[in-house]
């Protein structure tokens, strides 16, 4: 077995006592160091059953998994999940604990001093970007959604272990809620650098947090184990084409992070400046418009010479709110910021905030450009080929429809 | 942040004001009860069969009777019931559990006063007896509250506690316990009250109790016997209910609903 190599399943099968088929049947994968894997599958495939035969809180009925290189059956199995983090689905936070209890449980079980559980636990909520003097006393249902949610990563991340197992860990959050999660859940992956097996039915998000993906079929069944971008490019077969669903080029806007491609400088001009200064800057520049900042250089608004009337002396409320986004995030947040905000740039910003360039939708445009060659080419090569990715036959679906497979 | 209109500040509101605004009412109705008896049998004149029972010397050691009675019934009762109910609901020994309810459902159905019967039969008459009686009759509702009380916990916590690496014994005492604990108070309360009730009849197989008054009363025909030993019978129970409810508030884990 090769060093990099953190998960191995090798023949792995489930049969549930009581049930004639199997819920997963002869799963073979190796997982790397420092990857994100998704499994990726319509409902009751047996994903998550594959999922907890990792760190054993269902035993395989037979085949081997190997975590680090260590048979997990020769392992106690709680002392193997203390090393192996754990997120399910609305965090599973315990409702009677607080958000501090809750993410030093594992240390607690370790034995560590009740001043150096403290320190980590604030350390780790900070990491998830909730402030601990906030935060560490309240209970679960005092916080939102995504605030549990995140304190279920923290309470996963306690023990620093080095590899992470996430259950449709953003699931149960809206949309909004979840493309946020995601985002900061890379950010910190990025520094973190876990062995993650993430579970989900949303092909969407499993190109967009994926390093590679495995769309699994019935049982468990591996029908493809690639990266996103191939996945997208070269469906294995007609199943896989279904999952991948109608408008693969638009889901190529996942793949595509907004710091992959080209910005745009603004004219910026700071809150307090008078209206006058700023028909002036449009006038010399050009621009349709200038972007208010604040003295931190955080975006505010755009102004354009129509917004300013006569006779107005400050700059306060005039204009169209901003729609930002952040580097890490995909070309598809981005045009969904871009709709929402009924503007066609979207302002790229730092971690505090502050502005980094403009992304607009010409910027946009070219990578959908781009992305569709790639596919057209795709598509000539494979013209005789019988497996072509197949499109809805059903009119009124659109790529909308097929978003969740498990909504239908 | 948005989340600081979630919720104000970080100090939960303190739980006395609600407490006492469900608590309160029930002393002052039994302390109204005992001294509307009071008052009455005060008022009548009493004859010497009355006087005899009627007095504080033996109303305070039947009274302490009936307490040491119930007290030693529902320690026993929860001990064994809790204790049976936890292993009744882990995974090795789930299937168990409508078996063992059944059988201390038997307990629980035979009629209160049979059952004594039998028991002495069998026994003899004494304390023992009355006691193995009162706790064949009161383990049920702990029994089961136990066990229904662990398995309507969500099962998505059990897997979690489980799934971070906690213990089998870290799951059921600081996740599964806590979280049963409402319902599982409610079984005692269930018990003690009925171990109360239930051991008025040890008086039958002259055990002393509460009880002996009420059969005073009825054989020789002194109502105020009769009324005082059912008010102070009916008086401990209410008592001993109340107490139960306030301890299980006063335990109830903090987000717990
Ligand atoms: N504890 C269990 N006992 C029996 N059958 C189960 C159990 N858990 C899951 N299954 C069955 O196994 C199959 C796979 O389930 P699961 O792994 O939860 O799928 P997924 O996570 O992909 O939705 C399903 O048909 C489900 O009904
Ligand atoms: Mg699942």
């Amino acid at each position: 077995m090769t060093d990099d190599v953190m998960i191995s399943l090798e023949n792995v099968s489930k049969r549930y006592r009581g049930q004639k088929a199997p819920a997963v049947e002869n799963v073979s994968m190796t997982i790397r160091r420092g990857e994100i894997v998704v499994l990726v599958g319509p409902s009751g495939c047996g994903k998550t059953t594959t999922m907890k035969m990792i760190n054993r809180l269902i035993e395989p009925s037979s085949g081997r998994i190997c975590v680090d290189g260590a048979d997990v059956t020769s392992l106690d199995g709680t002392e193997l999940r203390r090393r192996i983090g754990y997120v399910i689905q609305q965090g599973g936070l315990f409702p009677h604990m607080s958000v501090a209890t809750n993410v030093g449980m594992v240390p607690k079980m370790l034995g560590w001093s009740r001043r150096r559980i403290d320190e980590r636990v604030d350390e780790l909520l900070h990491l998830v970007g909730l402030e601990p003097g906030q935060y560490r006393n309240r209970l679960p249902r005092q916080l939102s959604g995504g605030q549990q949610q995140r304190v279920g990563v923290a309470r996963a991340l306690a023990a620093d272990p080095p590899v992470m197992l996430m259950d449709e860990p953003f699931g149960a959050t809206d949309p909004l809620t979840r493309d946020r999660l995601q985002n900061e859940f890379l950010r910190l992956q990025e520094k973190l650098q876990k062995t993650i097996v993430f579970v989900t039915h949303d092909f969407d998000e499993a190109i967009k947090m994926g390093t590679r993906i495995a769309v699994l079929g019935e049982r468990s069944r591996i029908r493809q184990f690639d990266t996103p971008e191939r996945l997208l490019a070269e469906p294995a077969d007609k199943t896989v084409g279904q999952f991948i669903g109608a408008g693969a080029a638009l889901k190529q806007l996942n793949l595509r992070r907004v710091d992959a491609v080209e910005w745009n400088e603004a004219e910026l001009m700071h809150r307090d400046e008078s209206p006058t200064a700023v028909l002036r800057r449009l006038d010399e520049s050009g621009a349709w418009a200038v972007l208010t900042v604040d003295s931190e250089r955080r975006p505010l608004r755009w102004v354009g010479p129509r917004d300013l009337e006569p006779g107005q002396t400050s700059l306060d409320g005039v204009g169209i709110p901003v729609a930002v986004v952040e580097p890490r995030a995909t070309l598809q947040d981005a045009l969904d910021a871009m709709l929402g905000a009924g503007c066609g740039a979207s302002v790229v910003v730092d971690d505090d905030g502050r502005y980094r360039g403009v992304l607009d939708i010409e910027s946009l445009m070219r990578a959908i450009r781009d992305m569709r060659e790639v596919e057209r080419d795709r598509d000539r090569g494979m013209a005789e080929a019988p497996p072509r990715l197949p499109r809805q036959s059903d009119g009124s679906r659109d790529s909308a429809s097929v978003r969740t497979l498990e909504s239908r | 942040m948005t989340a600081s209109t979630l919720a104000a500040g970080t100090a939960t509101p303190s739980r006395w004001p609600g407490l006492l605004r469900r608590h309160s009412a029930m002393p002052l109705v039994i302390a109204a009860a005992l001294l509307g008896t009071y008052l009455w049998v005060r008022s009548s004149r009493l004859d010497d069969i009355e006087q005899r029972s009627l007095n504080a010397t033996t109303l305070l050691r039947l009274l302490r009777q009936h307490l040491e009675l119930t007290a030693v019934t529902t320690v026993v009762v929860v001990v064994l019931a809790v204790g049976a109910g936890i292993l009744l609901t882990r995974p090795a020994l789930r299937w168990l559990a409508p078996g063992a309810t059944a059988l201390a459902n038997i307990g629980q159905a035979t009629p209160a006063i049979g059952l004594l019967v039998l028991l002495s039969i069998w026994l003899g008459i004494g304390f023992t007896t009355a006691l193995i009686g009162l706790i064949a009759y009161a383990v049920l509702p702990v029994l089961q509250n136990t066990i229904v009380g662990i398995n309507q916990v969500d099962r998505s916590l059990v897997q979690a506690g489980k799934g971070i690496g906690m213990s089998p014994l870290a799951v059921l005492v600081r996740v599964e316990l806590p979280l049963a604990l409402p319902v599982i108070m409610a079984g005692i309360r269930t018990a003690l009250v009925l171990a109360v009730g239930v051991a008025t009849l040890a008086a039958f197989i002259n055990v002393g109790g509460l009880g002996e008054l009420i059969v005073t009363g009825i054989k020789l025909q002194r109502a105020s016997v009769l009324v005082t030993g059912a008010v102070l019978t009916a008086a401990l129970a209410l008592a001993l209910d109340w107490l139960g409810g306030l301890i299980s508030d006063l335990l109830r884990p903090r987000g717990v609903a």
